[in-house]
């Protein structure tokens, strides 16, 4: 046969790079109940549809060049769902998949890729950061840096991130730049390593504390679910990205709908409570009134009076923005500023309609919230709901106090304002009010007060706020579903073929 | 066996305590009730496991990210 040696050599590259980190390494990562790089790859992508992009690729320094097959970041383009996606997976078993030039040259090359074709850029993250030695010293250090636009995120494809071990480093940097991201929770996201940052600090440092999935859920929201396997992680990239457009040319996919998905909505008289002091879940709420089984929250760890979910009405993606009287009554903090804020920047970037529920008594106040910028991110929140293009659909559902009302779409900050008869609308809760515009406390005078407080209710109901055109209709609950239905039908932006404007693409991914 | 603490989210009153020291409770259901903006709000337990301390009474104030009870799961 002809070309039979060159055959056999060809054979024995690939082999010797589909193996790996080598026997030992690939069986580590199993034993601690992980997949490998290629493994994760195949589960997530549709059957045979990997084309793998920079086999071949590996170290520049001659001493590596047999230890590096594919330069330890597996990358190319398949398909999910039937969506063609590209995808970077780290090799944690070729040293411990460190950044060196030539894998950032694959990495720059696949999201060039995706970007010019309309493709999410999927990342499975996990790698030690940098190279050592390849980046000590000037020349090392001074080679990083090539690529101008690495970090240059405009939300013209879905970024998607699953953190599946140490990430460190590049790992760590575009997780920070992704849309959604997914965590092992015994896997860890920070600048650096705990060994690094101990060695730094001279000090002992708790891994979950610097780098755990509990402190990025809660307390940076940058982590919108925590899973225990590579195989729930994957699910749930591919769930999210089930939600969104290949890219922001086009409209997210539609999906049927299953009958009797119109019923739920009648539930809603039970759910809300006839008492104003009692609070409910909102989450029921949404559930009854979106298509059954299509709730996807995001960050539900992470300031959880602001609720916010991708869910379909009626087949078509939709963004739910809610506010949850069940966590402070409501009350919207800094940390409901920002998470509110980047979910409008996600909903606007890709064409997906938005929809905000309100009961709320208004934006917490005192001394912590503004020691955290709270007014700068009621203002980001405001910036960035004036600057959304996509229809903005504004229920009011109980209270809507003062500045929250117009942030959760009151009036023009919305393309169709309904309000349910139980709306409460008013600059502050009646309490406050009468003490701070009549003077009047509950303490010395409490029948003056209570009369005061039931006046100044009075002006405050879904029908005063009809009235002025601001609400476009007083609506009975249980006719939400039908009434955002039907306004999504309207609200088709068919001129633009429901493409936006996409004035926030270019907004910072976390603040 | 840990035991986590339960935090008060916002600063009020305590009006109801629902569950005694030692009762069972599931992940976020509600250990007692602070009234606060004229609100009844509910102090939900961050994971299910047993009460094991109540660290404030009814009547008591509270303030935001107070202690005001334990749950051991």
């Amino acid at each position: 046969m002809s070309f039979e040696k060159e055959i056999e050599e060809h054979e024995r590259r690939t082999q010797k790079v589909l193996a790996m980190g080598g026997e030992k390494r690939v069986e580590r990562q199993h034993s601690m109940g992980r997949l490998n790089a290629r493994q994760r790859i195949d589960y997530l992508m549709d059957s045979g549809s990997f084309l793998e992009i920079g086999r071949f690729a590996r170290s520049d320094r001659p001493e590596d060049r047999d230890s590096t097959p594919a330069d330890g970041k597996v990358c190319g383009y398949g398909r999910i769902d039937g969506r063609e996606t590209a995808i970077v997976s780290h090799d944690i078993t070729v040293k411990s998949a460190s950044s060196s030039p030539i894998n950032v040259r694959k990495m720059g090359h696949i999201r060039r890729t995706a970007q010019a074709n309309g493709m999410p850029l999927v990342l499975l993250n996990e790698s030690s950061g940098a190279r050592i030695p390849d980046t000590m010293g000037a020349i090392g250090t001074g080679t990083l840096g090539q690529d101008p636009t690495q970090f240059v995120r405009m939300r013209d494809i879905p970024y998607v991130s699953a953190v599946l071990g140490p990430a460190f480093g590049t790992a760590c940097w575009f997780t920070q730049l992704s849309d959604f991201v997914v965590m092992r929770k015994d896997a860890q996201l920070a600048i650096s390593s705990p060994r690094v940052t101990s060695i730094a600090i001279n000090q002992e440092i708790d891994p979950m504390e610097l780098a755990g999935w509990k402190m990025q859920s809660e307390v940076t929201g940058k982590v919108d679910y925590a899973v225990d396997t590579d195989e729930e992680a994957l699910d749930l990239l591919k769930r999210f990205l089930s939600y969104m457009p290949g890219h922001h040319g086009e409209l997210p996919p539609r999906a049927a709908v299953s009958p009797g998905a119109d019923d739920m909505a009648a539930s809603l008289l039970d759910i809300v409570p006839e008492s104003r002091s009692k609070v409910y879940d909102v989450r029921k709420v949404v559930s009854a009134i979106c298509d059954p089984g299509s709730v996807f929250p995001l960050k539900e760890r992470f300031a959880r009076t602001a609720f916010t979910a991708l869910a379909r009405i009626d087949g078509r993606v939709v963004g739910i923005l809610a506010s949850n009287p069940l966590f402070k009554a409501g009350a919207l903090d800094a940390d409901s500023c920002d998470k509110a804020t980047g979910f409008l920047v996600l909903c606007d970037s890709f064409n997906i309609p938005i929809v905000i529920l309100s009961d709320t008594p208004g934006f917490l106040i005192g001394v912590e919230g503004e020691r955290r910028k709270a007014p700068g991110k009621v203002i980001n929140f405001m910036s960035a709901l004036q600057m959304c293009s996509v229809p903005k659909f504004s229920i009011v559902m109980r209270k809507s106090y003062g500045q929250a009302y117009l942030n959760m779409g009151g009036t023009r900050n919305s393309d169709e304002m309904l309000a349910w008869y139980t709306a409460d609308v008013g600059f502050m809760d009646p309490n406050v009010g009468v003490n701070v515009v009549f003077g009047v406390r509950y303490e010395e005078e409490p029948e003056r007060f209570t009369q005061l407080v039931e006046e100044v209710r009075r002006d405050s109901s879904a029908y005063d706020l009809a009235g002025i055109f601001s609400a476009q209709a007083v609506i009975d609950p249980r006719e939400s579903r039908v009434w955002l239905k039907r306004l999504l039908q309207v609200h088709e932006r068919r001129p633009a073929r429901g493409i936006g404007k996409h004035l926030l693409g270019g907004w910072p991914t976390t603040f | 066996m840990a035991t986590q603490p339960v935090l008060s989210e916002i600063t009020g009153k305590v009006w109801k305590v629902l569950c005694p020291v030692g009762a069972l409770v599931g992940e976020e259901e509600p250990i007692m009730v602070i009234e606060s903006m004229k609100m009844e709000i509910p102090v939900l337990s961050p994971c299910a496991g047993r009460v094991a301390s109540l660290d404030v009474g009814e009547g008591d104030d509270v303030s935001e990210g107070q202690k005001v009870a334990s749950v051991e799961s």
